[in-house]
C-alpha cells in the first residue's frame, strides 16, 4: 500500500509505475477469481445436495418445496439404519486397533534404528500412495487364498444384531495405519527428547516415562491419527466394497445400491448426514490441535 | 561416604563409534562444592554431565556418587537430579505437578510432597506460581521452576547443564548470585556445567577446565586465572598476552628470549624445559606497569622492565587498553586502571617502560 502512494508522489516514473500497478491488480483480481472459481467447482455440487435433500418432490433436479420428509424416510429405512451402525461398528473398532498399531510403529521409525528399516518406512506408507482399487483387489485376493476373514463377527448393539465380516474390519486397519503412523511421526519428530530424559532423571523408569510424559505429549497426535483413521473408515467405500463379500453394507456401500435402483432425495439426505459427520470430526481435529499445547500439531493435514 | 567425596570420576573415557567426546577424565568432587566444568562447545563437558547422570554409559573408566560405583545404573536409579539447559519442564503439567513429579516416582506420602512443593517453590520465589503451565512462565521463572523439580528431591548432587545459557545478560548476572546463594543455603553439591569463563569464576568454589575431552587443570578460580598450567588455560581463562621466544636459561627461573636482545626472567608454568627449546611466555595485560622511561618500578619485589613503543590507545571507560610494541613483530597489550579522570597518559608513538613482577610472568610449553 505504502508503495503505491509514494509512487503516485513521483511523476517522473507514474506512467510507467501506473502500467505495473494496473498489471498488478489485474493479476491479483485473476488469481483470485481463479481461487474462488475453484471452490466453486468443488463445493457448488455438495451445496445443491445438500439443497436437494430438502426437496419436495422425487427428483433431484427440480426444486418443488422445502420438507424433512426424505430425513424422515432415512430414519425408518432399517437397512440404512443396519448400514449405518455396521459404519459405526468397522469404523470405531478399526481405529482403535490401528491407533495401537500406528502408534508403535511411528514410535519404532522415529526412535529406533533397525536392519530394514527403509523398506519397513516405503511398506508402511505404501497404502496411502497406492490407488484404492489396487488395495482392495489385493486385500480381496488375500482373503480369498488364505480363507480366512469372510465369516461375520456377530455382535448387538443397542438391540441392532451386527454381523461384521473381520474381512473388512482388518481391511480398514490396514490402510489406516499408515495414516495413523504419519501422524503421530510428525508428532514425535517434534517432541523434545530432554523431556522423557528429566523424567528418568526424576526417577520415572522406562514405563512410567512412556505413561507420564511420552504418551501425554504424543496425545494430540494420536487423537488427530484416530480422527483421520475413523473419517477415512467411515468414508471407504470401494475396498469395504471388495471385501465384504455378500450381504454385508456398510452406508457407502448401502448408498451405492440405493443409487442402482435410482436416486431419490433419501441419498441426498443420507449423504449431507454424512457430510455433517464428517465436518464435525474435523471441526474437533482442529479444537483438538488449538487446544493441545505449544507446538503445532499435524491433525487432519492431508 | 566411606572416602568423603561426593563425586568421583576414574579415567572415564566415552566414545561415540569413532569419535572420543571423553578422554580419560578424573576428578574428585568434594560434598558441597560448587564445581564448574569449563570449556569452549564440544569440549566434553556437556557429555561428563551426562555420564554421570547416567544418559550416557562410559566407554570405560568409573563412576562413583557418594562412595557408590554407578557402573550401568540407568538414570532413575542414581542420586543425582539435573537442571536442563532448556529447562524441559512437562508442557502438560502444571508448575506444581512439574515439581511434585520425583516425589511421586518415589511414592512419597500425599501429605509430604504438598508440604515439601510449597517449600520448593517458596525457596525459588515462585510460591503463587503453583497453578500456571510452564508456558505462562518467563524464562527465568522456567529456569526456577527447573531448579525447584531438582531441589525439591534433596538430591546427594544436583548436575546443571548450562542452565542460564537461555536467559538474557541482566537477567542471567541476577541468577549468577541467586544460584550461588542457594547452593550455600541448601549444602547440595552442585556439578555446573558452562563455557562462560566469568560465570565460572564467579560462581565456582573449584573449576575445571576442559578442552578435546580432555580436563586441562582442576583448581580454585585465582589458581586457574593466575596460574594456567598451559597455553590453552591461559587463553581460554581472561585475556593473556603470548610472547614466544626460546629457552635461554633453566633454573626455578628461567629466562627466556623473545628477540636477540630481549631476554626476559619467568617461572615455569609446567615442567622445565631444555635450554634451547622454543617456549611461550604468558603475561596477564593487567599485571603490565606502563611508565616512561625515567620511572622507576615499585621498590618492593623484583620486576622485568621492558622498553616498548605505544602502538595504540583504547579508551574502555574503566580502563585503558594500550598496545605496546616491544620489537619488531612482538606486542604486548597493557590495561591500565582509570584512576585519574579522562587522560590519556600516553599516545601513540610514545616511548615507554613496561613493568612486571617477575612471578606473574608464566612460561608454558608451545
Amino acid at each position: 500500500m505504502s508503495s503505491e502512494s509514494i509512487t503516485q508522489q513521483v511523476p517522473s516514473m507514474s506512467r510507467r509505475s501506473r502500467w505495473a500497478r494496473v498489471k498488478k491488480s489485474m493479476g491479483e483480481f485473476s488469481l483470485s477469481l481463479y481461487g474462488w472459481g475453484g471452490y466453486f467447482f468443488l463445493y457448488l455440487p455438495i451445496v445443491i445436495l445438500v439443497i436437494f435433500s430438502f426437496n419436495d418432490s422425487r427428483s433431484t433436479a427440480q426444486w418443488s418445496g422445502f420438507t424433512f420428509d426424505w430425513y424422515g424416510e432415512m430414519i425408518h429405512d432399517s437397512q440404512i439404519i443396519l448400514s449405518l451402525w455396521n459404519s459405526l461398528f468397522v469404523a470405531v473398532i478399526s481405529t482403535i486397533i490401528s491407533v495401537v498399531i500406528g502408534t508403535l510403529a511411528a514410535m519404532a521409525m522415529e526412535r529406533h534404528v533397525f536392519r530394514g528399516k527403509l523398506l519397513m518406512d516405503a511398506v508402511l506408507y505404501l497404502p496411502i500412495i497406492i490407488p484404492d482399487i489396487a488395495m482392495a483387489i489385493m486385500l480381496l485376493i488375500f482373503f480369498d487364498i488364505s480363507g480366512i476373514g469372510f465369516e461375520p463377527w456377530k455382535v448387538s448393539l443397542f438391540g441392532i444384531r451386527l454381523a461384521v465380516p473381520y474381512s473388512v474390519i482388518i481391511s480398514h486397519v490396514a490402510f489406516n495405519i499408515s495414516f495413523v503412523a504419519i501422524v503421530v511421526r510428525a508428532r514425535l519428530a517434534q517432541m523434545d527428547r530432554t523431556l522423557e530424559e528429566a523424567a528418568q532423571d526424576l526417577y520415572a523408569d522406562t514405563w512410567q516415562t512412556f505413561w507420564k510424559v511420552t504418551l501425554p505429549m504424543m496425545m494430540p497426535g494420536i487423537m488427530g491419527g484416530a480422527l483421520l483413521a475413523f473419517t477415512l473408515s467411515l468414508d471407504d467405500f470401494v475396498i469395504t466394497f471388495f471385501t465384504s463379500g455378500a450381504g454385508f453394507n456398510t452406508l457407502p456401500v448401502r448408498v451405492f445400491s440405493m443409487i442402482k435402483k435410482g436416486v431419490t432425495p433419501k441419498i441426498n439426505a443420507v449423504s449431507s448426514l454424512m457430510l455433517v459427520f464428517s465436518l464435525a470430526l474435523i471441526g474437533i481435529s482442529l479444537l483438538l490441535r488449538k487446544g493441545g499445547d505449544e507446538e503445532p500439531t499435524i491433525g487432519i493435514g492431508l | 561416604m566411606s572416602d568423603g567425596l561426593a563425586v568421583e570420576l576414574r579415567q572415564v573415557v566415552k566414545r561415540f563409534g569413532e569419535v572420543t567426546a571423553v578422554e580419560s577424565v578424573s576428578l574428585q568432587i568434594q560434598h558441597g562444592e560448587f564445581f564448574s566444568l569449563l570449556g569452549p562447545s564440544g569440549c566434553g563437558k556437556t557429555t561428563t554431565l551426562r555420564l554421570i547422570a547416567g544418559f550416557e554409559m562410559p566407554t570405560s573408566g568409573d563412576i562413583i556418587i557418594n562412595g557408590e560405583m554407578q557402573g550401568h545404573l540407568p538414570p532413575y536409579q542414581r542420586p543425582v537430579n539435573t537442571v536442563f539447559q532448556h529447562y524441559a519442564l512437562f508442557p502438560h503439567m502444571t508448575v506444581a505437578q512439574n515439581v511434585a513429579f520425583g516425589l511421586e516416582m518415589k511414592k512419597v506420602s500425599k501429605d509430604e510432597i504438598t508440604r515439601r512443593v510449597g517449600e520448593a517453590l517458596e525457596l525459588v520465589h515462585l510460591g503463587k506460581m503453583g497453578s500456571r503451565r510452564p508456558k505462562q512462565l518467563s524464562g527465568g521463572q522456567q529456569q526456577r521452576v527447573a531448579l525447584a523439580r531438582a531441589l525439591v528431591n534433596r538430591p546427594k548432587v544436583l548436575l546443571l547443564d548450562e542452565p542460564l545459557g537461555a536467559l538474557d545478560l541482566k537477567l542471567r548476572k541476577a541468577m549468577q548470585g541467586e544460584l550461588k546463594a542457594l547452593q550455600e543455603q541448601v549444602g547440595i553439591t552442585f556439578i555446573y556445567v558452562t563455557h562462560d569463563q566469568e560465570e565460572a569464576l564467579t560462581m565456582s568454589d573449584r573449576i575445571a577446565v576442559m578442552s578435546a575431552g580432555h580436563v586441562f587443570q582442576v583448581g580454585f578460580p585465582e589458581d586457574i586465572y593466575e596460574n594456567p598450567n598451559t597455553r590453552f588455560v591461559a587463553d581460554f581463562i581472561g585475556e593473556t598476552n603470548f610472547l614466544h621466544g626460546t629457552v635461554h636459561r633453566r633454573g626455578p627461573l628461567a629466562e627466556i628470549a623473545i628477540a636477540e636482545n630481549v631476554i626476559l626472567p619467568a617461572r615455569w608454568a609446567s615442567d622445565e624445559l631444555p635450554a634451547g627449546s622454543s617456549a611461550t611466555l604468558s603475561i596477564r595485560p593487567e599485571k603490565i606497569l606502563i611508565a616512561s622511561g625515567d620511572e622507576k618500578p615499585p621498590s618492593d619485589g623484583e620486576f622485568v622492565s621492558v622498553p616498548g613503543q605505544v602502538a595504540e590507545v583504547v579508551y574502555l571507560g574503566t580502563d585503558t587498553r594500550y598496545v605496546v610494541r616491544i620489537v619488531d613483530g612482538v606486542q604486548t597489550v597493557v590495561r591500565v586502571q582509570n584512576l585519574e579522570m579522562g587522560n590519556k597518559r600516553f599516545k601513540v608513538g610514545d616511548a615507554v617502560m613496561l613493568h612486571w613482577r617477575v612471578e606473574h610472568g608464566r612460561i608454558l610449553k608451545e
